[in-house]
């Protein structure tokens, strides 16, 4: 029998027994359907978390801390400064500025910019109430998306970026309308905060620009950016004096070609310093991911095991039921060879039914849905659910085959059947 | 031709060894029309199997066109069924769910017949059995006696040279039993096709050329055919 007609055969067969073989191809859907939906999760999380590390990092920039000494005892107290006492008495490594000219030593670094994130008490604008506000440090490398104006290349000192609601609170009219005006941040200086009256400063801005929300930026939701330059002004009048004053948690290298950044990290790794690349903080985030979509396609994995079983017997009874057939087959010369075929091809179109059907709602209601799922996790304009023609294809593919495996059995029963036997049946 | 010499089928083992046939031996040339009858049990049957190889009994040979086809390997027997022989059962054995096209061309696929001749070929067996204006229909819709004409139909769309018939009109009335009779022995002769009618039923056996009877595994009789060369 030519391979067209017996696949033709199990096609017709299958037609005949319209509810059953929709029935068992439904268990397939079920483990199709979570597969489809898990793998489309995975691939639109890993390009999510991709998008986001690419905005806000950048591969020339490597993180840095100090290594925190994985000890319980007690340790020798140090009048140099290498460790900071935090307010419930722990102390944890920080970096300092014989640190930062030590790996500024290091071949291949450019710059080594301290986190300053200087603590202000508040913002505000002509006429307008005084707003708690936090500052970060502006990178030109970080991808920013603006309501209103737009950096080129560095801010400058004197120039802010403020986020939308804090441009609205404010009382601008619109982000457009913030642009060019002036806000002003005050700073205590910390050194003097015992004193009757502590010295405080207000600090003048132009606004150059307002970013908005994005489901990519870290940083936009709810700090205001300034330059490195003016973050370090801020800090020095907010921190000198103060005991903590030029110990950073947190450091940024900058090499000069991000080819070395490896190379660079591991240097520094050697040197007791913890570093991360880009690179590293997106395989964090990605490992997060893959152990979800691991979990995911266990399910999945698990609805399909249980389907092959009802592949095994709707086949075994469908052979049992259809004995006479099989053995008119062989009396009129079909061999055993095609005969179990037959059963075989049965099977992948139940695998091939069942993939299709369980795909194809897992793309229907992933496309539907992604909408919905956005605007619930607050993720700007990106959808979670991606699906790749490709990845479908190998789903049902993959399922015929595990289909065709299950009707092995059955189909070697059906090979092996007697023809006198089976037509004796009456 | 169809030399059958000195087959014995044993089933069983041991004390519980049943003979269902013993030294069976005879002729039959091509274009005969031959009735094999006995008793339910008698071992008609068992022959008919060992005839088409189906079954393989022990001992003797089974010989088409020169050819001994107990010694064939099985794929080269199921060849040869597809090609040299077909089949009528009592019960018909036609799908019910599938169209009267579908049921007929099943031996033209088995044969693997060129997909462009086969509409031809089932046209022209329906028509044989002026079943013609039924080929889109299913065949459950068939009456008992059109079914076996179906079934006729199926047997005879591959032309085979050998047509075995077992208790044909079984589950028919004498009108209807009577015309499925006609179609076969028509087919025989236009085709000088060996047909062999398994039955009991004494009337369909005297309207064939010869007729061999078994009892209890043996031949017991045989008219209308040569001696076998086997005694010469």
């Amino acid at each position: 029998m030519k391979i067209t007609d017996t696949i033709r055969r199990a096609g017709r067969s299958l037609r005949q027994a319209k509810a059953r073989t929709l029935l068992t191809s439904l268990a397939i859907g079920v483990g199709a359907f979570t597969i489809t939906l898990s793998l489309a999760g995975g691939q639109g999380g890993r390009d999510y978390t991709d998008a986001i590390v690419k905005a806000n990092t950048d591969v020339k920039e490597i993180s840095l801390t100090k290594k925190i000494p994985v000890t319980t005892s007690i340790q020798e107290y140090s009048a140099d400064g290498a460790g900071t006492t935090d307010a419930f008495g722990g102390s944890f490594p920080t970096i300092t500025n014989k640190d930062i000219d030590d790996i500024l030593k290091i071949d291949g670094v450019e710059s080594v910019t301290p986190n300053y994130a200087p603590t202000v008490n508040y913002i505000t604008a002509e006429g307008q109430k005084k707003y708690v506000a936090t500052l970060s440090e502006f990178s030109p490398s970080v991808t920013l998306e603006y309501a209103a104006g737009s950096v080129d290349g560095d801010l400058k000192t004197g120039e802010i970026i403020l986020t939308e609601d804090y441009a609205d609170i404010l009382g601008f009219e619109n982000p457009a309308d913030a642009v060019g005006k002036k806000v002003e941040i005050n700073a205590t200086k910390l050194s003097t905060s015992f004193n009757p009256v502590p010295e405080t400063q207000n600090f003048a801005y132009t606004i150059k620009g307002v970013s908005s929300a994005s489901g990519l930026a870290f940083r936009s939701q709810g700090t205001m950016l300034v330059s490195s330059e003016e973050a370090k002004n801020l800090y020095t009048y907010v921190n000198e004096g103060t005991p903590s004053y030029g110990k950073f948690v947190l450091a940024a290298v900058r090499v000069e070609d991000a080819d070395q950044a490896e190379s660079i990290k591991q240097v520094l790794n050697d040197k007791g310093y913890d570093a991360q690349t880009a690179k590293d903080v997106l395989g964090t985030v990605n490992t997060f991911i893959n152990v979800l979509l691991g979990i995911l396609l266990g399910f999945g994995a698990l609805a399909v095991l249980t389907s092959v079983f009802g592949i095994i017997n709707t086949q075994y009874i469908s052979v049992l039921e259809r004995t006479q057939q099989i053995g008119l087959m062989k009396a009129l010369g079909m061999s055993g060879r095609d005969v179990g075929r037959l059963f075989k091809f049965e099977a992948a179109w139940v695998g091939f039914l069942g993939g299709a059907i369980g795909s194809g709602l897992a793309v229907i209601v992933g496309t539907i849905s992604n909408p919905f799922i956005t605007e619930a996790l607050d993720i700007g304009d990106i959808y979670l659910l991606k699906f790749d023609p490709m990845q479908v294809a190998i789903v049902i593919i993959g399922l015929m085959l595990i289909s065709v495996a299950a009707g092995i059995f059955p189909a070697r029963k059906a090979s092996r059947l007697d023809p006198i036997e089976a037509l004796r049946t009456e | 031709m169809i030399e059958v010499k000195g087959i014995t089928k044993t089933y069983g083992k041991k004390q519980n060894a049943f003979l269902a046939l013993e030294d069976v031996t005879f002729t039959i040339p091509e274009g005969t029309t031959v009735a094999i009858v006995g008793k339910s049990g008698s071992g008609k049957s068992t022959l008919m199997h060992a005839m088409s190889g189906l079954d393989r009994p022990e001992i003797g040979e089974v010989i088409i066109d020169g050819e001994n086809i107990l010694t064939l390997k099985q794929r080269k027997i199921d060849a040869f069924r597809a090609s040299k022989m077909s089949f009528i059962f009592q019960s018909f054995f036609i799908q019910p769910n599938e169209t009267c096209y579908d049921n007929v061309v099943l031996p033209l696929e088995i044969a693997q017949v060129p997909r462009g001749q086969r509409r031809a070929k089932v046209e022209a067996a329906l028509n044989a059995v002026e079943l013609g204006d039924k080929i889109r229909k299913k065949a459950a819709t068939l009456s008992g006696g059109q079914k076996q004409r179906l079934a006729i139909a199926r047997a005879i769309v591959n032309e085979p040279k050998i047509l075995f018939a077992d208790e044909p009109t079984g589950n028919l009335d004498s009108t209807t039993g009577a015309v499925v009779e006609d179609f076969l022995f028509n087919y025989s002769k236009d085709n000088n096709a060996t047909l062999i009618i398994v039955t009991h039923d004494v009337e369909l056996a005297e309207k064939c050329s010869a007729r061999i009877e078994i009892v209890d595994g043996k031949v017991q009789a045989i008219y209308g055919l040569d001696k076998t060369e086997d005694e010469a």
